[in-house]
């Protein structure tokens, strides 16, 4: 499902923890257009449930994660 | 059946187990009511749960060893605070361990001030309150006191300004916290990711054989405080249960999720200090601090802003170090050091002293009947306001 996305925006969280990927995921979802993907690179274990849960709220789809070389990537698409 | 087939019917539900345990994310529900429960059981074993006086020991311990203190401190080793805290540490580290989720995690350098001031603050914050975001709100609310609830207060103020920095900080010091990659080489030869869960064993066997090793030194009740403090941590490391959530989150996104959790858990927790406290099995005194109101209050505030900005309350902060964030290592650091400092300080003045405060037992002047009655309906209340903004974003403060 993730394997092939191309997204729009690329946001670096590498490195930061709760919570800051979230805030600056919830920045920069408000400056893109709807339909646009946004891939997100973290390190904190607990954007595996923060990404999925703001999704929920705030109505952007969530796609999904991949794991990379010590870091995971997220993707979800604007509403 | 033959036995062959059984044993792998076994094995089979033993792996699965080990899955749904340490693989699987626990909903925060499940933490909320198992805190609450293992709050209860923590007081009626041997004392409340707290967080803050096992840093404060650690850090007066420091300080006694280089010669700033005159008064030795309790040991850490001998400390009920101390085990408590130390539990948690062990038990969120063997947790991560076993859910291979331990790694040493490098922040950019203004994050970790960040780390090391929100530390600061949370040490300050909990010396006035009697205790961090546990044992001056958690567990004081439990024992019945009126303190928690001015914590609680003094948190949400805190929370929210703690929120409007942090948005500050994103419009105008966007640099300060860019991600990055941390440039750790991968290590070639041994996979230490599949090792962790035989260490998390290790761990855990460790925990059990110095329980074991108390109870032979007849402190059967350190060793079983010691069990108490590494099931918080496993506990709160598989929910990612996160106190500082149930303050911010209303105001950040909207999610209500934490605050019910932590809703229910003072629920089920209250009720059981409130039973043992009423039948006389425990002090009516305990966990009622001598901070009403001004140190619950303030300290709250101060104690909120610094969470917020460490990203971490005192439990919280203490489970993320343990699963190796360097930004809350070094804000554990910090607050053991600078609550130790601090507390030290009040101590030595009468006056700053009789300004914290003094302890309000909430039956004293309500009886435990009308007490339980409002407490409940508070803590209802808040469950309700917070799926109330999920709904509608009343309080959620946007950027």
């Amino acid at each position: 499902m993730t394997e092939n996305i191309s997204p729009d925006e690329t946001l670096d969280c590498r490195g930061l923890s709760c919570p800051m990927p979230l805030l600056k995921t919830k920045k920069a979802t408000s400056k893109m257009q709807s339909g646009q993907i946004i891939e997100i690179l973290g390190t904190d274990p607990g954007t595996r449930n923060d990404l999925p849960a703001f999704a929920r709220k705030s109505g952007h789809e969530y796609l999904g994660e991949k794991e990379d070389e010590g870091f995971i990537r997220f993707y979800m698409k604007i509403k | 059946m033959n036995d062959e087939k059984e044993g792998s019917v076994l094995v089979g539900i033993l792996r699965r187990g080990y899955r749904t345990i340490f693989y699987e994310n626990w909903p925060v529900m499940l933490g909320g009511l198992l805190i609450g429960i293992m709050s209860v059981i923590t007081f009626a074993w041997a004392r409340p749960w707290g967080v803050a006086g096992g840093l404060r020991n650690w850090g007066d311990w420091f300080f006694s060893l280089i010669g700033v203190y005159e008064k030795v401190p309790f040991s850490p080793l001998l400390s009920t605070n101390s085990i408590l805290t130390f539990g948690l540490l062990w038990g969120a580290f063997g947790s991560a361990l076993m859910s291979k989720q331990f790694s040493l995690r490098m922040a950019p350098p203004f994050e970790l001030l960040k780390g090391a001031v929100g530390g600061i603050l949370m040490g300050i914050g909990a010396a006035m309150a009697g205790g961090c975001n546990v044992g001056g709100f958690y567990t004081a609310v439990s024992a019945l006191s009126f303190g928690g609830l001015a914590m609680m207060v003094g948190l949400l103020i805190g929370a929210y300004l703690g929120l409007r920095y942090l948005y500050w900080e994103l419009e105008h010091l966007p640099g300060g916290t860019a991600g990055g990659d941390p440039g750790k080489t991968k290590e070639k030869g041994i996979d230490w990711i599949s090792m962790e869960p035989y260490l998390g064993i290790v761990i855990f066997l460790a925990v059990i054989v110095a329980a074991g090793a108390y109870a032979r030194q007849a402190y059967t009740r350190i060793g079983g405080l010691l069990l108490c403090g590494v099931a918080f941590g496993v506990i709160i490391q598989r929910t990612r249960f996160c106190f500082v959530r149930a303050f911010r989150d209303p105001f950040m996104t909207g999610e209500g999720d934490m605050v019910r959790a932590v809703s229910a858990s003072i629920m089920i927790s209250l009720l059981g200090f409130a039973a043992l406290k009423w039948t006389g099995l425990r002090g009516e005194q305990v966990y009622v601090t001598q901070t009403f109101w001004f140190g619950s209050l303030v300290g709250g505030a101060v104690f909120g802003f610094g969470m917020l900005l460490a990203g971490g309350c005192g439990s919280g902060s203490v489970w993320r170090a343990g699963e190796g964030h360097v930004k809350l290592i070094l804000a554990v650091i910090c607050f053991s050091l600078s609550t130790s400092l601090f507390k030290a300080l009040i101590k030595s003045s009468s006056g700053f002293t009789a300004l914290i405060g003094k302890g309000v037992f909430l039956p004293d002047y309500l009886t435990y009947k009308w007490t339980l009655v409002i407490l409940t309906l508070i803590f209802g209340a808040y469950y309700l306001a917070a799926t109330w903004n999920e709904e509608t974003d009343k309080f959620t403060v946007e950027m």
